[in-house]
């Protein structure tokens, strides 16, 4: 009888304990979370057989990880990622499985729109292409970077072109140059992204598509009314108000980003949100994030 | 030597522990389609990642455990005393002994690749992926796998013949496993570009563990048959002929060092 | 032939950090076939070892060693032979059937014989009630009767016995002479180790004593317990009726009765009186290590 309660106190014991256990892991900053990648051939080693395995569970993990710092954006919270440690988990993870698509794919959807490393995203690609001969979904996502993000269109018809022969889908071949001048660059985003959005599993990305999709397409409708404008007048109008009074916009268009539209020195159609979720924050994990060299937007 | 292959055989089916494990295994089997539906763009690969790295793992844990138990255990226990005292010789004995375990281990393989087979077409089912997975050489890659253990059960019962105690045949074994794993990896290594100015004596005292130490990696399938590659006939051959010989100079040299050794 | 030839026998058991323990030096004994041979030794003296390298669990460090004529690192050696090791372990997974058909098996017999000798000594050892148990859950006697059983089973002509009583109970230590004298019956060699000296009178025909790895005295027993007489008990009336004993010293029997039979008295028995297997064995021990330090 004593034994037994003795028993049951122990256990209480371990209850509260554990509770508090839960609570502080909860509370560990994100670095914690995510934690440092070792260098890819050390992993390689330990690993040894299985290391394809390992490679799935870094990128699960990066995922996961980026998945609850977008909710915490959609709540307001803002959060500066780890994007220097997202990105080298990634690539640690083609180094284990350079046959890994979901590296591919997360590296694409992450690190282009977001932080725009379309550069380094590509660098991936071609290291995965050199391996995963036969999957055209690489070539396509390195053509749309080039097109889009880097504004390489002779690169993005190499790639585009490899992409078609691929799939046999000549489509891809002129979808890109089509849009391959500076004026289609939103609309070869929106046909990126209802690619995308068509073929997405996952809600919670496939809201995130969507949201872009959204997006490009009001910058779309602002434009289309920009250069209905620039029929009639030599000078570009002051502010997007000015293509509502003239008529050109059935209302003043909202940032689904939560930014507000403007036209810029260029006459480009821009946003304040720059079509990101995350603001830019000063702080050290910044600064860690600057150690991928700048690729141009 | 068939008498003594089905009674440690017999033993074997009549351990709890060994139980247990076979039923983690198949529990962690079961829990592969759930986890594979975390992939976003292969969940077929994604389970048959898991389910080829799930069997090797429990392969690993047996092959280590019986072949490290097999004769240290059985001198410890004292069975040897009666066992050897009977018209069998030491090879008989040790061979019929590894035999009952390499079996036993192979059966734990093919039960768990066609338990594998079965979870791979749940996951593949929930979310068919672009081409039908290469059925075969999941099933080759599993063979392979239970041979790699046979080859390092054979390495655990070499330690078992040497050694008094559990301590040098499990560690040993895990070290052999872990260096057989890797040494690939680290030979490549050396003979890459960043090696240069290493100096030739940790160069070529490596070189010798990598012809010394079992080559695991060539048992290695798992990226062809995840991602269906295609596959080299003459290298999987050679992979045979090494397993056998290397695994014939093991037990030769097990053999005798157990004729020679005081019980 | 002799069942047991062993030639300049040593062993020497080399332990950690170079420790060397001498267990057995210059052994040299015969066994003949049809001989009961008890092996006899204070604690350590080296029966075990010797029996461990007539079963060919050692390897000999010198000299030579045959069982029927064939060297005990042939395994050919012990088809002849069934052996019961000092505290006997079986495969506790196992049971009594299953341990006694592997035996028969490793022996090459038939599945029929093997069964019906099997039944025959389960019961003669009084096992076939526990024969379904795994031998785990035996207990030390238990597991002693079955080892035996084993020994046994394969009909033997040289049975080779690690103090086949430790463990047993007074009806099993009986059942074991009773086997052993069956086995001599048969015309077959038996050599057991003891320290037990009453178990040696009632069995052997010969007896050898090791002390410390060197065999000091090999005997024969009906010599011995002739040769051990040191008197007689007399027991007699004398011309009243009165009952009287006498211890009478060898020598002077004759004398003595004599003068007995001269007064008168009516002798009822003589019986010779020994010094008994006991005193003699600690006699020869106490002696031998004496002589070795
Ligand atoms: N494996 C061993 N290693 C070292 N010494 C041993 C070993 N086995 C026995 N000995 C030593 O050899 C001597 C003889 O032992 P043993 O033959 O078992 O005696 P016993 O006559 O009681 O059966 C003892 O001194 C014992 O300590
Ligand atoms: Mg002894």
């Amino acid at each position: 009888m004593k034994r037994s309660l003795f028993l049951a106190l122990l256990i209480l014991v371990l209850i509260s304990v554990t509770r508090f256990q839960v609570d502080w892991l909860a509370e560990r900053p994100i670095a914690v979370k995510l934690g440092y990648t070792p260098a890819a051939e050390v992993q390689r080693l330990l690993a040894g057989e299985h290391r394809l395995a390992l490679s799935e569970m870094s990128v699960i993990r990066v995922l996961f990880y980026f998945g609850s710092l977008v909710d915490k954006w959609r709540n307001q919270i803002m959060l500066p990622p780890e994007y220097f440690n997202m990105y080298k988990t990634v690539e640690t993870a083609v180094k284990l499985d350079p046959y890994n698509m979901d590296a591919y794919y997360f590296a694409q959807s992450a690190f282009t729109w977001e932080v725009g490393r379309a550069r380094e995203v590509n660098a991936l690609l071609d290291y995965g292409m050199k391996y995963r001969t036969d999957d055209w979904y690489l070539p396509y996502f390195a053509g749309f970077n080039a097109a889009f993000f880097l504004q390489d269109y002779k690169q993005a018809a190499q790639y585009m072109e490899r992409a078609a022969q691929l799939s046999g889908n000549p489509l891809f071949a002129k979808l890109a140059s089509r849009y391959f001048y500076e004026s289609g660059r939103t609309q070869l985003g929106i046909a990126y992204l209802q690619g995308m959005v068509e073929q997405e599993r996952d809600p919670q990305q496939k809201r995130a598509y969507k949201l872009r999709l959204d997006a490009l397409v009001v910058t779309r409708t602002i434009e289309d009314a920009l250069s209905e404008w620039r029929q009639d007048h030599d000078k570009d109008p002051q502010n997007i108000a000015e293509l509502y009074s003239a008529g050109l916009l059935a209302q003043i268009p909202e940032d689904p980003y939560g930014g507000e539209f403007f036209i810029d020195e260029e006459g480009k159609v821009r946003t304040t949100s720059k079509f990101a979720l995350a603001r830019p924050v000063e702080n050290t994990q910044q600064q860690t994030l600057d150690e991928i060299p700048e690729a141009k937007e | 030597m068939l008498p003594i292959i089905l009674m440690t055989m017999r033993c074997f089916l009549r351990d709890r522990i060994l139980f247990a494990l076979l039923g983690a295994a198949g529990l962690l089997l079961l829990l592969i389609p759930a986890m594979s539906s975390f992939s976003m763009r292969q969940v077929q690969e994604l389970s048959i990642t898991l389910s080829l790295s799930a069997n090797s793992f429990l392969l690993l844990i047996l092959a280590t455990l019986l072949g490290s138990a097999s004769v240290w255990g059985d001198i410890e226990r004292r069975y040897t005393a009666g066992l050897l005292g009977l018209p069998l010789s030491r090879r008989s004995y040790l061979l019929g002994k590894f035999t009952g375990i390499a079996v036993f281990l192979l059966a734990c393989c093919a039960i768990l690749a066609v338990a594998g087979l079965a979870v791979i077409a749940i996951a593949k089912s929930q979310y068919p992926a672009a081409s039908d997975p290469q059925w075969w050489v999941i099933l080759l890659a599993s063979a392979m796998i239970g041979l790699k253990y046979v080859l390092l059960a054979a390495f655990a019962m070499f330690f078992s013949t040497l050694s008094t105690s559990f301590f040098l045949p499990i560690f040993g074994t895990l070290g052999v496993y872990f260096a057989g794993t890797a040494s690939q990896e680290v030979f490549e290594y050396l003979n890459s570009d960043i090696a240069e100015n290493l100096s030739p004596l940790v160069k070529s005292c490596a070189e010798a563990f990598y012809y010394i130490l079992p080559n695991f990696s060539a048992f290695d399938l798992k990226v062809q048959a995840v991602y269906g590659l295609p596959l080299d006939a003459m290298s999987l051959l050679g992979t045979l002929l090494y397993f056998l010989a290397y695994l014939a100079v093991l037990l030769t040299l097990s053999v005798w060092l157990f004729e020679r050794r005081d019980l | 032939m002799n069942a047991i030839e062993i030639k300049g026998l040593s062993k020497t058991y080399r332990g950690k950090r170079g420790a060397r323990v001498e267990a057995l030096v210059d052994l040299n004994l015969d066994v003949k076939a049809g001989e009961v041979f008890g092996f006899l030794g204070p604690n350590g003296a080296g029966k075990s070892t010797t029996i461990k390298l007539l079963t060919g669990q050692l390897r000999l460090n010198s000299g030579c060693a045959m069982l029927f004529g064939v060297q005990v690192s042939d395994p050919d050696a012990r088809l002849r032979l069934g052996y019961l090791p000092e505290n006997p372990s079986l495969h506790g997974h196992m049971n009594a059937w299953e341990h006694l058909r592997f035996v028969g098996q490793i022996h090459g017999l038939d599945a029929q014989r093997i069964k019906r000798d099997s039944q025959q000594i389960l019961e003669l050892l009084e096992l076939d009630k526990d024969a379904k148990r795994p031998v785990k859950g035996y207990s030390k006697g238990m597991t002693q009767r079955l080892a035996l059983a084993v020994a046994l089973l394969p009909d033997p002509d040289l049975l080779i016995l690690d103090e086949p009583m430790s463990g047993l109970d007074p009806l099993g230590r009986a059942l074991v002479k009773d086997i052993i004298r069956d086995a001599k019956g048969r015309g077959k060699t038996v050599f057991f180790s003891t320290h037990i000296t009453s178990d040696i009178e009632a069995v052997c025909d010969r007896i050898g004593i090791v002390v410390r790895g060197r065999l000091c005295a090999l005997e024969n027993v009906a010599e011995l317990l002739r040769e051990g007489v040191e008197g007689y008990l007399v027991r007699y009336a004398d011309k009243l009726g009165c009952q009287h004993e006498d211890l009478i010293v060898r020598d002077r029997l004759r004398e003595r009765l004599d003068s007995l039979l001269a007064s008168g008295a009516t002798l009822d028995a003589i019986e010779p009186h020994r010094r008994d297997m006991e005193a003699y064995f600690l006699q020869t021990v106490k002696d031998a290590e004496a002589c070795l330090s």
